[in-house]
């Protein structure tokens, strides 16, 4: 008796594994259905758009209410995912057989490496696709095919308290020796104030390496984009930021006070100086903080010019096998969220930078001080986001910045991830 | 004769439900995890083909490995063996008859009822050295002149995160004890009194051996639970700075999520698996078979 229990228990959980199984079979049926256009003769269109901030969900909420009024034969889903856990979402889909067809994300290039994306001038109509600024395209080659296309940017500059360096008596540093007599100045002035914020931390600690090793004439990668983390430039860059850090002049704990620490603490006037991007007016407007700031370049070391670094999203797209009239409500999507005055719409929305030139053009006239900020960001410089190795590079470098934080020799890190990269 | 066949039958019918709930979300995850230790999967999460135990090479030889497992080991004992006295002794306190003893239990539950991220923010909000409450609290009160750096080291943050560990782990442990606690029959204490025992001699005697099953229990799960526990390190440091907070959970969800190594991240779970079920089962069976005895 107990046997045929057993038996019966068995046959009844195989079952159970194999409609579990069962799941992924109907997955891979998804295109079939999607060939025929759908039960109601609508085209379905997935879209995972990454949450900016508060109004994200909102904005597309609207958005999506708009295009299904004007085009009533596509389905559009658009699911708003946080950035904590989007990867976590799409990597998931993806193993599951079950990729959107719209994504809007950062990273691209591990997405391309598999084979799973279409070239950007597949899904995006001619007359879309030259809205965007060139430089911001060319931040998506890989092999000279465009695998994604820009959604907004920003750009990175140094915010200073104006009052407290008028009291300490320094004017805005706009050289490394300046600002490490800036950071003296004003520790003599008032020791509770923390002269230069710095973030070191495993949200943001790659901005960190790119304001100091740019800034000296180094970087991530070298004209032909061969990686060059440990070289001199950069060492010599690190080095000075952490010395900043073990003379007392900066937040007391770089590597757990991320770039939120920071805007809070130079809201409040406890952060004297900070680099930040374009979006900390709306911050400490949202925030309540009153407090008597201005903007000016990142300071620079031996010479080099001012350099901005600049953060670029993208929209890409999934190959999912489609037929021609998925295709063409692709491009319709695209082409009605890059319309000029929604594209200026969702690019105020969370305070970000335009990503194509006629949404500069708008912007720019609308609101002056957006238009230094759209100058800034048509000469920064990026992440090499369109490397595979991006991610190992972007955690390697953090991880070294912490080691150095910890005490460990700048010149040896930088040489191991070096050699670690390209293995 | 029929009617026998279904009485044996109806209690597998029964938990059949269970079975099956357990064997979807527990077991096939679980092959799943154990199928992508073995496999080449690409930064998209693709499994690309056999890795054999390449994966977990490259784990182990990895600098930051043995300091994620120490910390992961420092981490489960601290919590569980102070959780398991302090709730213990609490227990033994809560056992008495006092006024206020029902409002008292009460307050016990809140660290447990609370979402641990919730009780980790709040910890990190206290021990901030820039606008922390501990610092606040003190300054007011005239104690301290300047603020406070509670954390001036990676060790300094880890002291602090296994402190939040064992303050949401106490009530677990003490509300298994006192449930065991009750069972005991006053009468033992009674004839242990007649014979005068003292209060440890009861204690070790009749009160520690009674209560081994409850104290079992709460050891083994707590085990489980701390091991795996991600939010407190997660929203208190992230495993920062380089590693020095890791766990290996928090370890492997940043290699998968962060790294884009899915494939090692699976060796990490598996290797943790492994690690406690062997833990929990050698503690399980040396527990029990002494409570046999």
């Amino acid at each position: 008796m107990k046997k045929f229990a057993a038996l019966f228990l068995t046959l009844v959980m195989m079952c159970g594994l194999v409609a579990c199984g069962g799941g992924d079979t109907a997955s891979d049926g998804k295109e079939e259905s999607k060939d025929d256009g759908g039960s109601d003769g609508k085209i379905e269109l997935n879209v995972i758009a990454a949450q900016y901030g508060q109004n994200t969900n909102s904005w597309w909420e609207g958005f999506v209410k708009d295009f299904t009024a004007e085009h009533s034969d596509i389905d559009l889903n658009v699911e708003v995912v946080s950035w904590n856990d989007i990867y976590t979402v799409v990597n998931t889909r993806i193993s599951n057989n079950d990729a959107p067809d719209i994504l809007n994300i950062d990273v691209f290039a591990n997405y391309q490496a598999d084979g799973l994306l279409l070239p950007a001038e597949d899904f995006v109509s001619k007359e879309t696709y030259d809205k965007m600024y060139p430089a911001f395209l060319e931040q998506s080659n890989v092999d000279g095919t465009i695998w994604a296309i820009p959604d907004l940017a920003s750009a990175r500059a140094l915010y200073y308290n104006a009052d407290i360096l008028k009291d300490a008596g320094v004017e805005v540093p706009t050289t490394w020796d300046e600002l490490t007599e800036a950071c003296k100045a004003i520790k003599a002035h008032d020791s509770k104030i923390y002269p230069w914020g710095i973030d070191m931390t495993t949200d943001e600690g790659q901005a960190a390496f790119a304001y100091y090793t740019w800034n000296n004439g180094g970087g991530f990668v070298d004209e032909d984009g061969n990686w060059t983390l440990n070289s001199d430039k950069n060492v010599e860059a690190i080095e000075y930021a952490i010395n900043l850090v073990n003379e007392g002049y900066t937040n007391s704990d770089p590597a757990n006070d991320t770039r939120y620490d920071l805007q809070d603490m130079f809201g409040a006037g406890q952060v004297a100086m900070m680099i930040g991007p374009n979006s900390i007016p709306t911050y400490i407007a949202d925030g309540g903080y009153s407090v008597n700031y201005a903007v000016a370049p990142i300071p620079t070391n031996g010479g080099v010019d001012s350099v901005s670094a600049g953060v670029m999203d993208r929209f890409m797209c999934f190959d999912n096998e489609y037929s021609d009239a998925e295709m063409e409500a692709i491009k319709t999507f695209f082409d009605f969220f890059y319309e000029d005055a929604r594209y200026s719409e969702w690019v105020l929305m969370e305070g970000f930078l335009p990503a194509t030139s006629t949404g500069g053009e708008i912007l720019a006239k609308e609101d002056e001080s957006m238009a230094s900020w759209v100058d800034i960001v048509g000469s920064c410089n990026f992440y090499p986001t369109a490397k595979t190795e991006w991610d190992d590079v972007k955690q390697g470098v953090i991880n070294v910045e912490q080691q150095a934080l910890l005490g460990g020799n700048v010149k040896e890190l930088l040489d191991e991830l070096q050699a670690e990269i390209a293995e | 004769m029929k009617n026998k066949t279904f009485r044996k039958v109806e209690p597998y019918i029964w938990i059949l439900p269970s079975i099956i709930l357990m064997a979807v979300f527990i077991l096939v995850p679980i092959i799943f995890v154990f199928r992508m230790s073995l496999s080449d999967v690409s930064k998209a999460g693709i499994i690309r083909g056999f890795a054999g135990f390449a994966n977990f090479t490259k784990v182990i030889n990895s600098s930051a490995f043995k300091l994620v497992l120490k910390n992961t080991i420092v981490w489960t004992v601290a919590v569980v063996v102070l959780s398991t006295v302090l709730g213990f002794i609490l227990a033994l306190i809560l056992n008495n008859e006092f006024r206020g003893r029902k409002i008292a239990r009460a307050i016990m539950v809140f660290p447990w009822a609370t979402t641990l991220v919730i009780q980790a923010s709040a910890w990190k909000f206290i021990i901030d050295t820039d606008y922390g409450t501990l610092n606040t609290l003190l300054l007011r009160l005239g104690i301290i002149e300047q603020s406070v750096n509670w954390t001036p080291t990676a060790e300094a943050y880890f002291m602090w995160e296994i402190a939040c560990g064992i303050f949401v782990t106490i009530p677990f442990v003490t509300f298994c004890v006192l449930s065991g606690l009750q069972s005991i029959d006053g009468t033992y204490y009674e004839a242990a009194t007649v014979d005068g025992a003292s209060y440890w001699q009861q204690l070790f005697q009749i009160t520690m051996p009674l209560v081994r099953s409850s104290l079992t229990v709460s050891t083994v799960l707590n085990i489980i639970y701390v091991f795996n526990s991600f939010p407190i390190i997660w929203t208190i440091t992230k495993g920062d700075p380089a590693n020095h907070t890791d766990t290996l959970v928090t370890y492997l969800y940043k290699l998968a999520f962060y790294n884009g190594k899915q494939g090692q991240a699976a060796a990490v779970s598996v290797i943790g698996f492994t690690i406690l079920l062997i833990c929990a089962s050698v503690y399980m069976v040396y527990t029990l078979r002494k409570g046999d005895e």
